[in-house]
This record gives C-alpha cells, structure tokens and sequence, in this order.
C-alpha cells in the first residue's frame, strides 16, 4: 500500500535535509507508529506520504514515494486527499469555517469529491457515529471542546473513506479523556483492517498498544522497524531520544539491581511489566 | 510568596460557574500540581493568582494580600505566568527581544537584563537560538521561548499551563529538572498538567478537580493512588502508581529508582 | 446562529436565497429610485415590515434597524438642517440658520438609509450566508470568494476570544495598557504582533486541512444540502428583476423631466 524509496528531502531555506534516506515498505490495514524526538522528522514524514510535501511546501525532494497506487510526487494533493487522509495536531485549524454545522463539516470533502447527496449523506452519518458525535450533528463546529473538533476532524476524512490514513500526533493537545476518546475511534477503525493508518506520537504508552508496528526517526534517518516492544526496549539504550515508559524505566531499574534477569525484553505497558516482574 | 484562595466562587459573565467553594493554599516554596479534565477549572483558578481573573465571591491572598487591590502588572512582579498556547504572547523578532520583555518591563538595567535572559536560556537550553526568529521554531520550542520570558521575570511564584504539551522525551526531562531546581530554588510552584508520570515525579503536593470543585488535596503519591476519584476527574492514575497497585504493593513510588529499591526490600 | 437547534423555518426563511437577495436588492433599488421620503418609508413599511414579520423576526428586526440607523438620523437631521441652503427658516442658533429644506434632505436621506441598512440587515437575519453562497456558486460564483466570505464571518469572531488570550497572556509579563498615551503605543505591538502572527500560522495550516479535503480539486462537485428552489419563485425573480429596471428608467425620465 506504501512503498517509500530512497526518499531524500529538504525544507525550502535549510541546508540540513529533514529526511535523509528513508526506506520502507507498509502492506495494507497494517498500524504502524512513528516515533522520535522533535525534529527527527516525524511530521514531514507524515506530510511526504500525502504529498504536502513536496507539493505544498515546495523544497527539493529525491526518491519515490508510492501511496495507495499514487506517484506522490506526480498527483496533486487535492487528488491524493481522497485516497489519503491527514489529520494533524491541531483541533482549531482544522476545522473548515466553510459549514455551520458539524453533519455539513464532515460531508465538505464529500462535497468536493462530487459524491451524490445521498451517499454522502449516509457516509457522513456514518462518520459521527464512528466518531461518537452524532448527537453534535447540528452543532457549530466553533462551539465543539477541542477532543471534539479533533474526532470531527478524523470524521471529516473518515467519511472521505480514504485507503490510507495519516495522523501527525493527533492527541497532543488533548487532555486525558480526549486522548482515550481518539484512540477508540482509531480502534474501532482498525478493526476491519481494510484501512492502513500511521500515526506519529509521543504517548508512548497508548501507542504501543494500538499499533503493530514501530517505526524510529533519527535525525531523519529511519533507524528501527518492528514490533512495538521490541523496538522501544531497544531504544532505551541508543542516543534517539524516544523516551520510554515509567513501566520500561522501572524494569530497567529493577533489572540493573539484579532483581530481573539480564536478558529479559523491557516491557512497555503494565500487563508486561506485571508478566515479567511476577 | 504564598497563594491562598479563601471560599473562592468564580462565575463567568456568562453565567458559567467555573469554581464553586475553592479553599486551596499553596506555601511559600511550595510545588503543587493541578490535574483533571478541561473544563474542570484550573485554568481559572490559577488565572486568580495573578489577577487576570478577580474571585466573584470569597478573597485571593498573593503573599497576604488580597488581589483584589493589585493591579495585574503589580501581580506578574510576584507571580509569573506560562501559558499554554506560546503563540499568544510572541511578537519579537529575536528570541533575545522576547525574554527580555518581561525583565524589561520591570525596568531593570540593560546589564541586568542581557544577564537574565542568558540564564534564562540555558535553563530551558535555547541559548544557541537566542538570535533567531521566535516563529523559525518548532511549537515545542516556543513553548520553551515563553517558559524562558517568565523566567526571567524571577518572580518568587511560577503558574504553568500544561508545560509538557508537545514535548519530547528530553524535553520533558528538562522540564522536570527545571521544575526540580526551581523548587530547591524556593520558588513557589503551580503546574496544570495532564502528565501524571511528570506530575507524581517532580511534584510534592497535588489537587484533583472535576466540576469546578476541588476534590482531594494532598502529598502526590496518596492523592495519585485513588483511582475512582482520579477516574472522577477523568484522568488515569500515573504508571508507577498502576504498577505498584498492580503488584499489590501499599507504598507508592515516585520514581524508576525508588521503584528498584522498593523491588528489593519486598523481595527480601 | 451558532450552536442553537434550528428552527423550523417560516415561510421568508425557507425561500430560495436569490429571491430573499432579489426583494432586497429591489427594496434598495427603490430607495433609492423613489423622489420623496414618504415615498420610500412605503418601501419600509409596506415592504420590509411585511417581510420581517412573515419571518417571524419583527420585533428584532426594528431594534436593529432602529439602533444602528439613530446615529446617522441625529447627525444628518444637524448637519443637513444647519447647512444646507434655503428660503424657509425654522429657527436661529447664533448665526446658523436651520432650514426646512435642509430637515427635508436629512429626512429623505435617513429614509433611504432606513431601507438599506433594513433590506441588508432583514437578508442576514432569513439567509444563512452559507446558503446565499451556495446559491451564487450555483449561478458561477468562484468557489474561493464564497469561502472566503462565509470562513470570514465564522472566523472574525474568535479573533476576539484570541485577542484577549493575548491580552491575558501580554499583561501577565508586567505590560502596561492603561494610563497615558505613549504606554498605550508601547502596547500596540505586543498586542497586535502576536494576532497576526498567530493568525498567519493559522491561516497556513488550515490551508493544509483544507486540502485534505480536497478543497482545490478540479471537477465536479455536489451539495449535501438542495436548496428548494420553484418555478413560482424564479418567475418572480424575474418579475422583480423587471421591476428593479422599471424603477430605475421611471427614475431617469423624472429627472430628464425635471
């Protein structure tokens, strides 16, 4: 479904490039999560698989990105946007300010699309359920709380059913109850595994969880790939900045007193941390 | 400086009840953080502190006087402010110019000021992008521009609005060394955050909210152990705290290492 | 118009947006057309208080027009009383002579003001602005202006609400905003710098979220909402665009005449 070759890119203005030869391949309905320290490169990342860059942002760009049967480089974003989703962190800027109400909001891009009125409409109906705001459906977007505007913005390119969906930390400004709120809806997506999502975060913890696969950003270089806890244990003692855990921290703690064995894998959520402290 | 709210009800011209009863007094030196979900209150309640907000019934004491008798600017010379959104404060063109804002309206000597926002940097480690454009930052590291503009102001209190947003895993161990060296410093300190894992860490003291009351006020590790209140105020308790409850422990710890050393004394 | 269930809608609310736009357009065309002031307080009278109340907004609608309109009532009624020349004296203030002509002018022009600000303000209170967009970019508006103008009326708003984050966030720092004039100027910056700057990072990235939905695609697109458009009201349409010319060449002749 994505296939990412020798992808090479600079920001307009900079000398150092923002990613520095990434490969990678992802098959659909996989979830896979992107992980590093600011500036490693997560978001133009996020933005390369959906052709904001180069498109939007301009810049020099080498190598081939492949998205949902799409040459990147080739298609204009506006056409990638129906196979491709991007939800961003921000819940403000993402809304419209085309519709005054949330049911019109989700159905804009459907809108654009030219899809019939009435498949939209079910689509979008679909869509807030999906996204427990049907009850909200009448509402301005304006006076929606930001967990809010963030699940309808992940409805707005839900209903758009695109193949491939891309979030760039979706929950960073959300507060604890928001934050489980987004990941429901995302489960709930990934349930049918028809749609691949790669989702970009610092909450270490949900996402382990959620994804099958994790990938580490280094200085725009990608530098790990495999199963989530794998890859966090092993990001423990390298320089890349991912951060770990309280549950990876206290084994690791606990494993340089001797109270756990040398070779065991750290864990990241607490079922693992209990597994191997038991 | 120490921070009182006696009785405190808070109503928005609205009509909106955003504090009902509020008793809560952080000591001088104090570091107390605020947790529980938006719209719970705490970004009013600590916006009493500096008198961007005047209670509409009951009295808030900044070092013993009533705020209702200081004007704002008065205030931000005791109490200093971080906000959350940093883009609602920065309009200089060099970070330099946007730390020395604040010093400068105290109308402080140029000498002192180049000094303070110098410290200032370095305690956030932006002191290489001191010449540049606020806005050619990440979000991330304005935040930390805005956090480096309060401290500079060496106010004797610090009010931060979720200062973990959007951070890396250094940045939020920084943040926490900050936090720790500001309070071994004196200073008093109040933290609204989501980040219970930060919050159980660098915080003595914590108060849950929810609906505009606070609901329990304490030493961290007892108050972050009570999960049906923290799941009141819809929050998740911190993972050591999940792990030590896990392992049917009665103690709390408040770090990795204190996790081991408790490890060890329960395997003994 | 934001967050409030929507209420049934009256007869004026569920018309096709160009027509309410073409009884407007008409109501300003014949203020503008008609010679005398009774004349045109007809127009008001007899045209836009009927609306109004088929609207089921009467009673808002007058405050509305009332309030904005007195203003520029008292300055016309002064201004156009004391200065405007003529023979027929009403009173002496010193040396100013306040004249019936003059009040006639200020009459007849608060009259036409009267009608405009009403046709204007009657069409925002039964149109929503995204419907009337809808219904030009139907009739070949380019889709950008018809965002520009609804995003601008929903966005414009939480300038203010930012604005006074700004505030908020400015006065925190120790900056000074009330007293003598030079500490007002020393504010503006501080003040004004961070909402622009603000809102061009807002800008650009809702620029992005709207390409994400495809905003800037070519082709053909639809509409979730059909406005009910019927054959009575485009033949009406046509019969007040005639109207609208008729007054207008009416107007001409008069002053050919006059």
């Amino acid at each position: 479904m994505i296939t990412v070759s020798g992808l090479r890119y600079r920001y307009p203005e900079t000398d150092r490039p923002a990613l520095d030869g990434i490969d990678l391949s992802i098959e659909v309905g996989e979830l896979v999560g992107v992980v590093g320290a600011n500036g490693a490169g997560k978001s133009t990342l996020c933005y390369a698989l959906t052709g904001y860059v180069p498109h939007f942002f301009g810049g020099t760009m080498e190598g081939e990105v492949q998205v949902s049967g799409h040459d990147v480089r080739r298609t204009p974003v506006s056409d990638l946007a129906a196979d491709v989703g991007l939800v961003f962190h921000n819940p403000f800027n993402q809304i419209s300010g085309a519709r005054y109400t949330v049911l019109e909001e989700v159905a804009f891009g459907l809108e654009n699309l030219g899809v019939e009125p009435e498949a939209m409409r079910e689509r979008s109906l679909q869509a807030l359920r999906a996204t427990g705001l049907d009850d909200l459906a009448e509402r301005s977007p304006f006076t929606l709380s930001g967990g809010e505007q963030q699940r309808l913005a992940i409805a707005a390119v839900m209903a758009m059913q695109p193949r491939v969906l891309v979030l760039d930390e979706p929950t960073s400004q959300l507060d604890p109850a928001g934050t489980r709120a987004a990941f429901e809806v995302l489960r709930g997506l990934a349930r049918s595994r028809e749609t691949t999502i790669v989702l970009t975060e610092h909450k270490l913890g949900w996402l382990a969880a959620f994804v099958d696969r994790l990938l580490v950003l280094h200085a725009g270089r990608l530098v790990a790939d495999g199963p989530p806890r794998r890859v966090l244990a092993e990001a423990v003692d390298q320089p890349w900045g991912v951060g770990a855990t309280q549950f990876t921290r206290a084994v690791q703690a606990a494993r340089q007193r001797g109270l756990v064995a040398e070779g065991t894998i750290l864990p990241v959520t607490l079922d693992q941390a209990l597994e191997v402290l038991r | 400086m120490r921070l009182e709210l006696r009785d405190v009800r808070f109503q928005y011209p609205t009509g909106v009840v955003a504090l009902d009863g509020v008793n809560l007094t952080v000591g001088s030196g104090e570091a107390l953080a605020l947790v529980g979900e938006n719209g719970a209150g705490k970004t009013t309640l600590v916006k009493l502190f500096n008198g961007l907000l005047r209670p509409t019934v009951g009295t808030v004491l900044v070092n013993g006087e009533d705020t209702r008798r200081q004007t704002v600017a008065q205030l931000a010379r005791h109490v200093g402010f971080v906000f959350q959104n940093p883009d609602d404060q920065l309009f200089a063109r060099s970070v330099r110019d946007e730390v020395a804002f604040g010093p400068r309206n105290l109308h402080l000597a140029e000498g002192e000021v180049r000094a303070r926002v110098e410290q200032a940097l370095d305690n956030v480690g932006l002191r290489e992008a001191i010449g540049r454009h606020p806005y050619d930052l990440a979000v991330p590291e304005r935040k930390l521009v805005a956090l480096a503009a309060a401290l500079a102001m060496h106010t004797p209190a610090l009010v931060l609005d979720e200062p973990t947003i959007g951070q890396d895993a250094q940045g939020v161990e920084r943040l926490g060394a900050l936090v720790d060296r500001l309070h071994a410093e004196g200073r008093t300190l109040v933290s609204i955050t989501h980040d219970l894992d930060f919050c159980l860490m660098h915080f003595d003291r914590v108060a849950v909210m929810a609906g505009g009351h606070i609901l329990a006020d304490g030493p961290a590790p007892d108050v972050l152990r009570r999960v049906g209140l923290l799941h009141q105020a819809q929050v998740e308790p911190p993972e050591l705290v999940q792990l030590a409850l896990g392992l049917g422990w009665d103690t709390m710890v408040r770090t990795p290492e204190a996790f081991a050393a408790q490890l060890a004394e329960v395997r003994r | 118009m934001n967050g409030e269930a929507p209420r049934r809608p009256s007869g004026l609310q569920a018309l096709h947006p160009l027509t309410k736009l073409a009884l407007m357009l008409l109501a300003l065309v014949a203020a503008a057309a008609m010679p005398t002031t009774l004349v045109v307080l007809a127009v008001f009278v007899g045209l836009l208080v009927p609306l109004a109340a088929w609207g089921r907004c009467l009673g808002a609608f007058l405050r509305s027009c009332l309030r904005v309109l007195w203003p520029f009532f008292v300055s016309l009624v002064l201004i156009q009383g004391f200065f405007t020349p003529g023979p027929t004296v009403l009173m002496h203030v010193g040396p100013f002579r306040y004249t019936l002509e003059g009040l006639q002018v200020a009459l007849l022009f608060s009259a036409r003001l009267l009608v405009g600000l009403g046709a204007a303000t009657l069409l925002m209170m039964v149109t929503r602005p995204d419907a009337l967009m809808r219904a030009l970019v139907e009739r070949g508006l380019p889709n950008q202006i018809a965002y520009i103008v609804v995003t601008a009326l929903q966005i414009v708003p939480t300038f203010q609400a930012r604005a006074h984050s700004i505030l908020d966030a400015q006065r925190s720092r120790g900056l000074e905003t009330e007293g003598r004039l030079i500490i007002r100027l020393r504010a503006f910056a501080p003040l004004v710098g961070p909402l622009i700057l603000s809102s061009l990072m807002e800008i650009e990235e809702r620029a992005i979220a709207l390409e994400a939905r495809a905003f800037n695609r070519a082709g053909r697109r639809t509409s979730l909402v059909s406005l009910r458009d019927t054959r009575g009201q485009a033949l009406l349409r046509w019969v007040l665009l005639l109207a609208g010319l008729a007054l207008v060449a009416a107007r001409l002749m008069l002053w050919r005449a006059a």
